[in-house]
């Protein structure tokens, strides 16, 4: 406690204006009392004073040891410490500036993109033991996600199996509507009822599934997420219970999710039903549903030991493919995170690498700015050594400079982490997972700030840690610099991350350019189209959804100013139309293949307008005519690769084919044209063959999705008021998607662009830091050597022989940096490659164009110092000190 | 901080508080005096040592100082003991009696054994 107290006592004299006239005046008074003594024992004055000054001693001794007891002495260097470092920092703002710039470069965009890349890579799913989470099913050519069918599910739920607990959802997310007061359209999942229990998932209020409410004729009930219950029913707890009308059916509330709870497809989703399987969906020998399965893995067990130990299920399961497709068909178990991230992974990393990268070279130059700085104040150093400042003070004073200039180069950093990430969300494509949930992450930002810290202080400390000579004190460093070795291992370092960094940029530059330059196959220009989807529960069935389209048709023909108008059922060049596979094409006369699927082949059903619309050439025949769509004919259009692998080397038109198509054999069909290939499956992927169909009014199958396309010379803006007022009038609870067709096919380069524009900014970062970080360098090289210089002069070296010797100083150390480099390359291109298309994995020209632009940036930032070197008199730098 | 000046300064600051419940108020100079006197001029008092010792006892709540007018009407700065004070003599007085009679009863045994 006392001493707490004196503590504090302490503390505020460190800060007080104690002065030490109290001191002075008790010293004063001490000696006199001394004096009177002295006086009274019968000394002479003189004898008195000198005696009592004696007995005194060292008055500023005394004064010292009394300073060092009223404050806190160290308190008082450190602060001493920092007023020094802050006015000699002040005297070299440029050197300030270009410290903490570096370090907020590097401590910025590390911990942006770490915040992004942290939820892809790193963050455990917001699920108990989620590392035992597991999605699991057969992959086969025709879907490109796992899944399972109903009946072979249901069939290794009864056997054994490695799995403490599975579960099953319906592919994809349902629309639903409330039906009642303040009608809404909500985002619906069907999941079995072991749901929640597999991920260890309990609602806040009410009750989780059971088995009951999946059985066939049991009374419909729904979890709501939490958002519905805050948005639409205020948190009311006696939610549980009530009834609600769904789809113009009623059902019962019966619990409410947990607000951070997310579906293991990271749809969005408002409510959750259970999933009914009647006797007749479990049929092995007729499976209609398909089913995404989730599993928790038993503890102990990894996913290679579960592939194992599914391998008799699977094979048994196998019986049920048709012969023919069976080898492409194959088992896949993969952690839940794999599932989701899938191919946001190799982005994610190279993005890490390449910010790491950029890290790395704020650190380098950090290093080499505090190095350069250590070295031009030995002079200093020595001063302050002479005049008896011991070696532990003088580390102690570089440490508080490093550490100055770490922190606000962390503070700043802060701030363009901030700003970076701001960006990256405004700038990011949609599907890149989980970026709405990237936040600031302070572990990172204390890493990075951390890691610039640690060069500092490392540098920093270096020259400190020298026992200052006599020798610096004459402030002649006129020998090679020591430790130069150490700067030319920085300059080179330097050289290969920014080698790295513009080969990467390079690369997906050159992949984003061919992208836009692939050939689509149709003509995107004044093209706008409008995606419609139908509610279940107000257009029930096929007739409805037909007569709907048909108005539509009628209503939008009449578009004022005129134009092309089409339907169809999908839309190029993304993926999402309907499929079948090559093999389940006949061709009269011709025998069926008996090995394999042949792949898939699209399909689309069109209006006679839809190759005009889209700009889509018919290279043989003719395209659709009103007349196709009568109920007797069955024309079909077929695209060039079908037509020449259904047909080689024959003429196609006037050829029957006829295709399965929802497990219903369809009807002979005449081909009637070819139609130029159209990319279909997104701009990287080889074109799938297709043909196409006309749409009639007559269909039998489900159309409650479809496409309005428009070719016309007006604005988008006012086709999409005008088509949202047609559309409105026959029915307003329709919801409309507008989108002109180049942004569809822009969108699908979005990603790219997006990984693009961000190693491109690290790679200009890089080279930024490099070249400051080589023109400082050569510019200190300079700076020792002038005076040499001046005597090279003097002696008859020309300017250019001078520029010479300082550049080929830095020869060495690039040629280093990039050898270094190019093998770094060489490894980063193998993890890009699946981030890379039409760049060919050892693309010369581009290394070389990369190589050529970072020697060009070297021999800049060289010449500059260089040639002032050359400018140097003679004179003056013989007497250069 | 050293140890033995940490042990000079631990028996300094005994002497002094003595000293000032023995004299009452009184200047560090008369302090100083005083406890040379009673050393029988065996003690010097080092005036560096004094006052930081002066200092600390006062940061730590055991004396109080003021300003005030000596015998001979020389202002000078007067101490005087606290009630804290009064206690923490009274502990460190018992201390080091305990001290010296474990010190005394090594001593004599060290000389019965040789």
């Amino acid at each position: 406690m006392r001493s707490l107290r004196a503590f504090l006592v302490r503390l505020c004299n460190a800060f007080g204006t104690t002065s030490d006239a109290e001191l002075s005046e008790e010293l004063e008074s001490h000696l006199q009392l001394h004096i009177d003594d002295n006086l009274r024992a019968g000394m002479t004055p003189r004898q008195a004073r000198r005696e009592a000054l004696m007995k005194l001693g060292g008055v500023e001794q005394a004064k010292e040891a009394y300073r060092d007891r009223r404050g806190l002495p160290w308190l008082e260097t450190t602060w001493q410490d920092l007023r020094y470092t802050a006015r000699t920092l002040s005297m070299r703002p440029g050197f300030v500036i270009a410290a903490v710039l570096t370090a907020a470069l590097g401590i910025g965009a590390t911990t942006a993109v770490f915040s992004v890349v942290d939820r892809v890579l790193f963050r455990s799913l917001p699920y108990p033991e989620a590392d035992r989470i597991v999605s699991f099913g057969v992959k086969a050519p025709f879907e490109g996600l796992e899944f399972m069918l109903a009946p072979e599910y249901a069939v290794l739920q009864a056997q054994q199996n490695p799995f403490e607990s599975m579960t099953s959802l319906a592919p994809g997310g349902t629309d639903c509507d409330i039906t009642e007061q303040n009608p809404v359209r909500l985002n619906c999942a069907v999941v079995e009822s072991t749901f929640l229990s597999t991920f260890t998932i309990h609602p806040v209020i009410g009750r989780d599934f059971v088995e009951e409410d999946g059985r066939p004729g049991a009374p419909q009930v729904a979890l709501i997420s939490y958002g519905l219950w805050r948005s639409r029913f205020g948190r009311d707890p006696k939610v549980v219970g009530r009834e609600l009308s769904v789809n113009a059916k009623p059902l019962e509330i019966i619990g409410v999710l947990p607000a951070n709870f997310e579906m293991p497809n990271l749809a969005k989703v408002d409510m959750l039903f259970p999933q009914v399987l009647d006797q007749a969906s479990l049929d092995r020998n007729n499976p209609r549903i398909l089913l995404r399965a989730i599993a928790r893995l038993k503890p102990g067990v990894t996913v290679p030991e579960a592939i194992a130990q599914l391998q008799p299920w699977f094979r048994d399961s196998l019986r049920f493919v048709p012969a023919p497709f069976r080898a492409e068909v194959s088992l896949r178990v993969r952690s839940l995170r794999d599932r989701q991230t899938g191919d946001s992974r190799v982005g994610a990393w190279v993005l890490l690498g390449a910010v790491i990268a950029v890290l790395l070279l704020a650190c380098v130059n950090v290093a080499n700015l505090l190095l350069v700085r250590a070295a031009s104040r030995r002079r200093e150093l020595a001063v302050r050594a002479a005049l008896g400042a011991s070696r532990a003070r003088l580390i102690r004073q570089a440490l508080t400079e490093s550490l100055l200039l770490a922190i606000a180069g962390g503070v700043a950093g802060w701030g363009l982490a901030y700003l970076l990430l701001r960006v990256f969300l405004a700038i990011a494509p949609e599907g890149m997972v989980r970026l709405e949930q990237a936040s600031l992450d302070f572990r990172v930002l204390l890493f990075c700030s951390g890691a610039s810290l640690l060069a500092g202080v490392l540098f920093g400390v270096v020259t400190a840690l020298n026992k200052p000579t006599a020798e610096w004190l004459v402030g002649r460093s006129s020998n090679t610099p020591r430790r130069g070795w150490l700067r030319q291992g920085l300059v080179a370092a330097q050289i290969a991350f920014s080698l790295i960094l513009l080969a990467g940029a390079g690369m997906l530059l050159r992949t984003l350019w061919n992208l836009q330059n692939v050939p689509t196959g149709l003509d995107a220009q004044n093209v706008v189209a409008a995606q419609i989807s139908l509610a279940e529960h107000r257009y029930p069935n096929t007739t409805k959804q037909l007569a709907f389209f048909q108005e539509l048709e009628t209503k939008l023909g009449r578009l004022p100013g005129g134009g092309v108008l089409a339907l169809s059922d999908t839309l190029p060049p993304s993926g999402g139309m309907q499929a079948t596979f090559f093999a389940s094409i006949e061709v009269p006369g011709r025998p069926r293949p008996s090995q394999g699927t042949g792949g898939m082949v699209g399909w689309r059903m069109v209006t006679p307008n839809y190759f005009q619309a889209l700009g889509i050439p018919i290279v043989q025949g003719r395209g659709f005519t009103e007349a196709d769509r009568a109920p007797s004919e069955q024309p079909v259009i077929l695209s060039e690769s079908l037509a020449s692998r259904l047909f080689p080397g024959e003429e196609p038109c006037g050829k029957t084919i006829r295709f399965t198509a929802f497990d219903r054999q369809g009807p002979w069909r005449t081909v009637v044209g070819v139609a130029r290939n159209v990319k279909n499956t997104g701009l990287i992927a080889e074109a799938d063959p297709e043909f196409y169909i006309p749409w009639k009014d007559d269909l039998e199958t489900y159309i409650g999705r479809g496409f309005v396309i428009f070719r016309s010379a007006l604005t988008e803006a006012s086709i999409v008021s005008w088509t949202r007022s047609q559309i409105a009038e026959i029915d307003p609870t329709v919801p409309v998607e507008f989108s002109s067709m180049s942004t569809r096919v822009e969108k699908l380069a979005a990603r790219p662009r997006f990984n693009a524009v961000l190693l491109s900014t690290f790679a200009a970062m890089g080279v930024v830091l490099a070249a400051l970080g080589i023109y400082g360098v050569v510019s200190f090289y300079v700076s020792q050597r002038t005076k040499e210089i001046g005597v090279r002069m003097a002696l008859g070296a020309s300017t250019a022989g001078i520029s010479r010797m300082v550049l080929i100083s830095m020869a060495t150390s690039t040629v280093i940096g990039a050898i270094l480099g190019l093998a770094g390359t060489w490894f980063g291109a193998r993890l890009m490659e699946s981030l890379l298309f039409g760049v060919p994995p050892h693309e010369h020209r581009l290394l070389l164009a990369v190589l050529a632009v970072l020697l060009l940036v070297v021999l800049l930032a060289a010449w500059v110092p260089a040639r002032r070197a050359s400018k140097v008199d003679p004179m003056v730098a013989l007497r250069y000190e | 901080m050293g140890d033995k000046a940490d042990v000079w300064q631990g028996t300094l600051a005994l002497m002094v508080l003595k000293t000032l419940e023995a004299m009452g108020p009184l200047h560090g100079y008369g302090i100083a005096r005083r406890i040379e006197q009673t050393s029988g001029d065996l003690l010097s008092v080092n005036y560096g040592t004094l006052y930081p010792a002066l200092l600390k006892l006062e940061q730590e709540g055991h004396i109080d100082s003021e300003w005030g007018v000596s015998d001979n009407n020389r202002k000078a700065k007067f101490y005087k003991l606290t009630r804290a004070g009064k206690k923490q003599l009274d502990r460190e007085t018992r201390d080091w009696r305990q001290t010296q009679e474990i010190l005394a009863k090594f001593l004599g045994a060290r000389e019965q054994t040789s």
